[in-house]
């Protein structure tokens, strides 16, 4: 599952991949050249579901929205969440194939 | 030979319910106290990510309370004098035969009087005027106001704690106050959960943890699905519930009627994260069977089991693997039930009114449902769990709560003859 480190050099950065990365290396206390796209948050940045939580939150306030519950499943690649802002924060997938994946981890 | 000690009387605060006879019949019928959310201190509510709550209804403290008290305590405080008084009549204690410093008071609660607390600190920061912080604030949010209140509504000296392990609070508190009459310190306790936090900030602060159902905000009395395929976190509820614990010999001496004997408490911390469980449930079973060590009993007697269940994803599933880690093949033959399909998760009274659940169900032999489980999810299934009541002779009753903070706590309960 994990497609490790082959940082695809993007040329041209879109003004919403510079801001998340930059977000995300601000997050992580990360150099943000080494965030490449294909990165997962969980398995390759070491990210629990609350720290996946919390720097969705940075995101949220970065880019003045708000990601439902339901969308955070999708979000699993640094890239996802670039292309999950790029797209306007509502890429058309189905509400349905989402509702089968269990969410993230919380209980309590 | 270690004290035995048993429980004698019983009252709770819920969303289903306000006294526990009224709080029985709508478990056992199935009723969901879960609803649109009702507004918090007229605070707008559209922007919350999550709609829905279980909210103690038309409540209104000068009610159940004296003039000149019910104003002044925070509202989990309210609930907790409301559902320890009715737990002392209903014990018949009359504390003018009783030594008052050989009654104590342990409360469990998560978040405390946030209702005041923040208005307060609202009003502070609106206006600047450190002069209109109500003198009153304080003593409110101080974090064992209840457990005061109650010593001084009922007179009881003995020691005097309060609990704070989040949604665990309220069984640690019964847990504590076990050991208290135990260790002979005192030889009756009150053990109380209570919390009252659905404030605009709490709230607020569960949404953005991500913590709460948000797919069922339309159909309210559906979203709190403990242990089913379509669960998506826990509705937030508040209420509380007391249990008057004695020793048995105390008990017999008065003649008092006996519930349940509460036999065994496990307590242990997972050492592994603030918020989220072990997923193997590993540390779950070791505090399991630590009660069921207490309590002389080996896993193949238990009967019924009072989950922790609060409808999370992970959390549930965790549980299940708990329990079949101890239990092995008894897992298959136990009754399993949520008491937070019904009310949502109370926080801090969580345990309490579990632990009443679950005495009562020894008593009547009787386990309410557990609502909305409609779809076993291969993850987390066991043959015990159902949307229907269950009629069952247990015997022996375990309860698991499990807090932030990485807090375990079990409890196991005996029919009483």
């Amino acid at each position: 599952m994990a497609l490790k480190k082959s940082p695809e050099k993007r040329p041209e950065q879109s003004a919403a991949a510079k801001q998340v990365i930059a977000a995300l290396g601000e997050y992580l206390k990360k150099d943000e050249r080494k965030l490449a796209a294909t990165l997962s948050l969980r398995e390759d940045l070491g990210l629990d579901s609350l720290a996946i939580i919390e720097l969705l939150y940075r995101i949220e306030e970065v880019f003045n929205l708000s990601i439902p519950d339901e969308d955070l499943e999708k979000l699993q690649t640094v890239g996802d969440v670039i292309a999950y802002i790029e797209n306007g924060m509502g890429p058309k997938r189905s509400a349905a194939t989402v509702a089968k994946a269990p969410k993230t981890k919380k209980r309590k | 030979m270690q004290r035995r000690v048993v429980i004698t009387g019983l009252g709770v605060v819920s969303p289903i319910g306000i006294g526990v006879g009224h709080f029985w019949r709508a478990a056992l019928e199935g009723r969901s106290g879960i609803t649109a959310l009702r507004p918090l201190a007229d605070f707008p509510l559209e922007s919350y990510r999550c709609q829905i709550a279980g909210q103690v209804r038309d409540f209104q403290a000068s009610e159940f309370l004296e003039a000149g008290i019910a104003e002044r305590v925070d509202r989990y405080a309210q609930f907790a004098m409301i559902a320890s008084r009715e737990a002392v009549r209903d014990a018949s204690l009359a504390m003018e035969h009783e030594t008052p410093h050989r009654v104590g008071v342990i409360v469990g609660a998560g978040m405390g009087g946030m209702v005041m607390g923040e208005r307060e600190i609202t009003k502070l920061y609106r206006s600047n005027r450190p002069e209109r912080v109500h003198p009153n604030f304080i003593p409110t949010i101080t974090l064992n106001s209840a457990s005061g209140l109650l010593a001084i509504q009922h007179g009881a000296k003995g020691p005097n704690l309060t609990i704070s392990t989040a949604c665990s609070s309220g069984a640690h508190a019964i847990g504590q106050a076990l050991s208290t009459i135990r260790s002979g310190k005192a030889d009756v306790m009150m053990a109380v959960g209570a919390d009252a936090s659905l404030t605009p900030l709490v709230f607020a602060g569960f949404c953005t943890l991500r913590a709460l159902s948000t797919k069922f905000n339309k159909t309210p009395s559906l979203a709190s699905r403990p242990f089913d395929r379509l669960r998506d976190g826990f509705v937030m509820g508040e209420g509380a519930g007391a249990l008057i614990l004695e020793s048995l010999s105390h008990a017999k001496k008065r003649r008092a009627k006996i519930y349940a004997e509460i036999a065994g408490y496990g307590a242990t911390s997972e050492a592994f994260h603030v918020v989220i469980p072990r997923e193997d449930g590993a540390d779950m079973a070791t505090t399991m069977a630590l009660a069921l060590e207490d309590a002389g009993v080996s896993p193949a007697q238990v009967d019924y089991i009072n989950a922790h269940a609060t409808s999370t994803m992970v959390g549930d599933a965790a549980e299940v693997r708990g329990i079949r880690r101890l239990l092995k093949g008894r897992a298959d033959h136990v009754v399993v039930n949520a008491t937070k399909s019904l009310i949502g998760h109370t926080l801090g009274a969580a345990g309490a009114i579990g632990a009443i659940a679950s005495v009562l169900a020894l008593q009547n032999g009787i386990i309410h449902p557990t609502l909305n489980y409609e779809q076993p999810d291969a993850g987390c299934a066991l043959p015990g769990i159902s949307a229907k009541v269950q009629e069952r002779r247990a015997k022996v009753a375990l309860l698991n709560a499990f807090g932030f903070g990485s807090n375990n706590a079990a409890l196991v309960f005996k029919k009483w003859r």
